[in-house]
């Protein structure tokens, strides 16, 4: 069956919906709604409900909670957390906005770019980081050679030091992440209608105008909902904290998730594992809420 | 012909799933059969060695054993995972168990009482290791073997003896006093940078991670008077003046050095093998380990094994006297939910007679000590006077004096060992500007809580 | 020069630098890695930048599998493959089977559930590493790759039924209406007309879902043991944790285990162009 796919804006897809709503549903339909849900709804109840479930029920002893806050490694270890939700994700999707902008450009050069620039991605991500952590080591790593052989001098601890040590986890997680992100953004530009940044060359636009009057206004819903998601990926990243920097310094550069597996199976409490990553609630709970408002305003507008 | 492709992918995943369960044997736990976890030895002939020893007590026995052989801190996380959820094997043969697991499980009456197992050796294992074995259960509210001993480690120093002699020193120009010994590597450093060597004289790991830093920590503790801190009844003695002062000096001998640069910076951040490959890599000129496991990784090149390494023990105290040596003892346990106890006991029973346990230790190349005086009298292995640096082990860990780690008299000690509460210290003092005298209260100040939630 | 050539030289500088820049960025770990497993093991712990003697006897110790930490390497790639091909075919089935029910087969309570699968990132899934160990015991999947490929089922479904109803406003429910005139039931308009038309969004999540698994450590690690049946990120981490630290084998194995990932990134990349979109579609 061949069927083209020449529609502009989606807008039109949905100006269909009211006419098949007014068909209805045949009974036999209903069944095959039914089948075709369940796989999904069996795997939701056994493994989303329970687990959470259980989880839930493991952190919920108040000891705890009493044990987690008198840990003098836990204050840090929000802090940890809050700053690279704060750099990871605000300045990766940030560069992946902007570098959308450059790959959306015609030619050779740029396909290659973006072939060669989509390889952290597709790289798993226990060999990126084992590579980074052996990059960064302050001895024999690779940069400090490169600083070395360059300029005579000892290059900075990046794994050494509480302070790099943060940093070099951040970079890790944008080095991977952001061509992902990238992409994402690319594709929604792509979507933009041409038409509307001629109309802006017409009216005599430079190319920071156009940016911030076109690109950034259709861009915002779909960057806002790009935050929130990278926010609770990354509020859950435990390989990129314990393969770079192992958690030290001194336990310095902990993140709940992985200070939760170490209070677990390091302390050999799970109670309290649980309860360490329990602490993130606060900001989950709204962020996903608001994820789900975002999702159903944006089925109805875009 | 993509509808084909997809109508073939979805039932291409139903029989893959099909086929999978079927493909993978669920852990049969028929009656009577053994699930047995070890821990993974560093050569291969040691796994060999258990296993052919675990085949050979099947055919004896006509049981079946389920062994599973993973790297310590698998077993231990596996082990802490399957507790919760009260999935157990029968035998598990932990190496670091004593630190963190052991003392905690058995004060929460989450293993078998081994004491029939313990008894039938007793007169054989070591005083030391008949301590360790002994623990607490609070639900019971009694004493009692839960651990069986099966080997030991404590801590030696390695040298390479060319880099003394580059800075012009000869091997016995090592002081024998803790004070001494440990000042004399910074004058090699001294004499090696002049040359324009960048070599550090000091490689001792100082990172709040894994168990190298807190090893050297509590034998300098015990060099400098601190052996009571926890008293063989379980009670915290932090507040003593003599255990304090050799906590602060401790924390201001190891700091102080680091400060001034004869420890390697990356040493805050050392894992276990971070001064081995430090030592290899000729970057340090000594370096403490729990096990002569630094020469033994070098067994195959003989200039190095027999001269070039040289290994001491720990040196005297400073008043001349003998220091005793800290004794970890690895345990074998049988986790409480085993459904086939007295099949477990039998294989433990069996595999701890002394002929056994030397044939299996020394598969290990003596990394790891027995427990046992009578295994180092009888074979004439342990006490080679060819191996310079067994015969160090086995003095170290058998035959000088030794006490046992601090866990076994209360479970508390093991969360100080594992919330790595003196490295923290360290850390204070080198990263955060802290005093000794500060860190060592900010340390005693977390310790007292920590034993708050153990009272009998 | 007039403005324009003007403009046009900045630009190209602009881009000359920048390309220099995300060159190097995109580059540098990657030449540390191939880098790394072309030293000797002295060298490994050296200041060299380029490797002195480069070799590939690193790669052949992880073919023969003549390391002792590398024994069943073959195994544990297998297990990563087979999990990693079931997780992407199990997400493509049923993500699009309840993205197709929610969205063309307007069942009144779809939000509901397009909601509820969100609620699957409610915690993180690092966070419920310890809880789906207890319960893959209670499910009798104990050491059993199902386990790891349930887990990542459940965490990558979500995001597809989201992509594939992002991707699906795009084709009119009127091809929908004119298959059901015809008398065609739900799978058949299922399988001849929303199947072939989602492609590129089938593609790019079945990539997803694969890269997915292929980086899942922690799950592996825990709901898995014994050497034959873990996968090679979990084998790779116990390099960590030992006396030796052969850096050049452990690297040399993450680079064959990250070349059939990208080999098929790079093989399916033009299938998925436009596929990843999060609203609207243009060519």
């Amino acid at each position: 069956m061949a069927v083209t796919t020449m529609i502009d804006s989606p807008a039109a897809a949905t100006r269909t919906a009211p006419r098949a709503r007014r068909r209805g549903t045949f009974g036999a339909d209903k069944l095959w709604a039914l089948a075709f849900v369940t796989p999904y709804v069996a795997i939701f109840v056994a493994f989303v409900i329970y687990p959470i479930g259980y989880g839930l029920w493991l952190g919920s002893d108040p000891a705890s909670y009493r044990a987690l806050f008198s840990d003098p490694v836990y204050p840090r270890t929000v802090v940890n957390t809050l700053l690279y939700l704060l750099f990871g994700v605000n300045l990766k999707l940030l560069l992946a906005l902007l570098l959308s902008g450059f790959f959306m450009r015609k030619g050779w050069w740029t396909k290659f770019l973006l072939l060669v620039f989509m390889l952290p991605w597709a790289m798993p991500a226990l060999s990126s980081y084992l590579s980074i952590n052996w990059m960064l080591n302050g001895q024999w790593g690779l940069i400090n050679n490169l600083i070395w052989q360059v300029a005579q001098v000892d290059g900075p601890p990046w794994l050494d030091n509480s302070g790099f040590a943060m940093g070099s986890v951040i970079y890790g997680h944008i080095w991977k992440w952001l061509p992902f992100w990238t992409l994402i953004f690319l594709a929604g530009r792509m979507a933009i209608s041409v038409e509307l940044y001629e109309a802006a060359d017409v009216d005599g636009a430079s190319r920071l105008q156009k940016f911030t009057h076109v690109t950034v206004p259709l861009m915002a819903g779909m960057y806002l909902v790009c935050t929130m998601l990278s926010t609770i990926w990354a509020l859950g990243d435990f390989n990129a904290v314990r393969f770079i920097s192992g958690g030290g310094p001194a336990l310095s550069t902990h993140v709940l998730a992985t200070l939760g597996i170490r209070n677990a199976f390091e302390l050999g409490d799970p109670k309290l594992g649980m309860a360490t990553v329990l602490t993130a609630l606060p900001l989950l709970i709204p962020l996903v809420i608001l994820l789900m408002r975002q999702l159903r305003r944006s089925e109805v507008t875009i | 012909m993509k509808l084909i492709s997809r109508r073939q992918a979805l039932g291409g995943v139903g029989a893959a799933v099909a086929a999978g369960t079927g493909l993978m044997p669920r852990r049969a736990k028929a009656a009577g059969e053994l699930t047995v976890w070890w821990t993974q030895g560093f050569y291969k002939a040691e796994n060999d060695a258990v296993i052919a020893w675990m085949a050979d007590w099947e055919k004896r026995n006509n049981a079946k054993v389920n062994l599973t052989i993973m790297n310590g801190p698998d077993v231990i996380t596996k082990l802490i995972a399957g507790m919760q959820v009260g999935d157990v094997p029968d035998v598990v043969h932990t190496v670091t168990g004593d630190r963190f697991l052991v003392p905690r499980a058995a004060w929460n009456d989450q293993l078998e009482d081994v004491s029939e197992v313990v008894e039938s050796q007793k007169a054989e294992f070591t005083e030391t290791a008949l301590i360790s074995a002994r623990l607490y259960n609070a639900k019971q509210k009694k004493y009692s073997y839960y651990g069986v001993p099966t080997k030991g480690s404590s801590l030696m120093n390695s040298v390479w003896l060319p880099l003394l002699e580059e800075a012009g020193f000869a091997a016995t120009d090592m002081p024998g006093t803790q004070d001494k010994f440990y000042d004399f590597f910074q004058t090699v450093q001294d004499k090696l940078r002049s040359k324009g060597k960048r070599i550090f004289g000091l490689g001792y790991s100082m990172a709040a991670k894994e168990a190298d830093a807190g090893n050297l920590f509590h034998q300098f503790l015990v060099s400098y008077g601190g052996v009571g801190i926890v008293t063989p009844d379980g009670k915290l003695n932090i507040d003593d003046p003599a255990v304090r002062q050799a906590a602060t000096t401790t924390l201001e001998r190891l700091t102080t050095p680091f400060k001034k640069g004869y420890v390697p910076p990356g040493a805050i951040n050392w894992g276990d093998v971070d001064n081995n490959n430090a030592f290899f890599a000729r970057q340090i000129v000594m370096t403490p380990n729990a096990t002569i496991s630094i020469a033994a990784a070098q067994m195959d090149k003989p200039d190095l094994y027999y001269k070039e390494i040289i290994t001491r023990g720990i040196p005297m105290g400073n008043d001349g006297k003998p220091v005793a040596s800290v004794l970890a003892i690895s345990p074998t346990i049988i986790p409480k939910g085993s459904k086939n106890v007295d099949a477990a006991k039998a294989l433990l029973r069996d595999f701890i007679q002394p002929a056994n346990m030397n044939a299996y230790l020394k598969e290990t190349r003596a990394r790891y000590l027995p427990v046992m005086a009578s295994i180092v009298k009888n074979d004439p292995y342990w006490t080679d006077p060819k191996d310079p640096h067994r015969q160090v082990a086995v003095d170290m860990g058998l035959t000088k004096p030794t006490v046992p780690w601090w866990m076994s008299y209360n479970p508390a000690y093991s969360a100080v060992l594992s919330e790595q509460i003196w490295p923290q210290a360290e850390a204070n003092i080198t990263q955060r500007n802290m005093t000794p005298e500060q860190a060592t209260e900010e340390a005693a100040k977390r310790i007292k809580q920590l034993f708050e939630q153990y009272q009998k | 020069m007039t403005a324009q050539r003007r403009h046009r030289v900045v630009d190209s500088i602009g881009v000359s630098v920048l390309s220099a820049v995300l060159l190097v960025w995109t580059l540098l770990p990657i030449y540390n890695i191939i880098r790394v497993s072309m030293q000797e093991k002295e060298e490994v712990l050296s200041t060299s930048v380029y490797p002195i003697a480069p070799s590939p006897h690193a790669f052949s110790v992880v073919f023969r599998q003549a390391f002792w930490l590398l024994e069943t390497f073959w195994n544990q790639m297998g297990n990563s493959f087979f999990i990693g091909v079931g997780v992407a075919l199990l997400t493509l089935a049923i993500g699009s089977l309840t993205s197709f029910t929610i969205s063309r087969m307007r069942i009144r309570s779809g939000w509901m559930l397009t909601n509820a699968a969100l609620l699957t990132y409610v915690i993180p899934m690092s966070f419920l590493a310890i809880p789906f160990y207890g319960i893959m015991g209670k499910y009798g999947l104990t050491n059993n790759p199902l386990a790891v490929i349930a887990v990542e089922v459940t965490f990558a479904t979500p995001y597809a039924i989201f992509i594939f109803q992002q991707y699906g406003a795009s084709i009119p429910l009127e091809l929908d209406e004119a298959a059901r005139i015809d008398g065609a039931s739900p799978p058949q308009i299922f399988f001849r007309i929303y199947l072939p038309l989602m492609a590129p969004a089938l593609v790019a999540i079945g990539t997803y879902a694969l890269l997915l698994s292929w980086n899942e450590y922690l799950y592996a690690f825990l709901l898995l043991s014994g050497g034959k049946v873990v996968t090679v990120p979990v084998a790779l981490g116990k390099f960590l944790v030992g006396d030796e630290a052969p850096w050049n084998y452990l690297m040399a194995a993450a680079i064959i285990y990250a070349i059939p990932p990208l080999l098929i990134y790079y093989g399916f990349r033009r299938k998925m162009s436009g596929g990843l979109t999060m609203g609207g579609v243009k060519g």
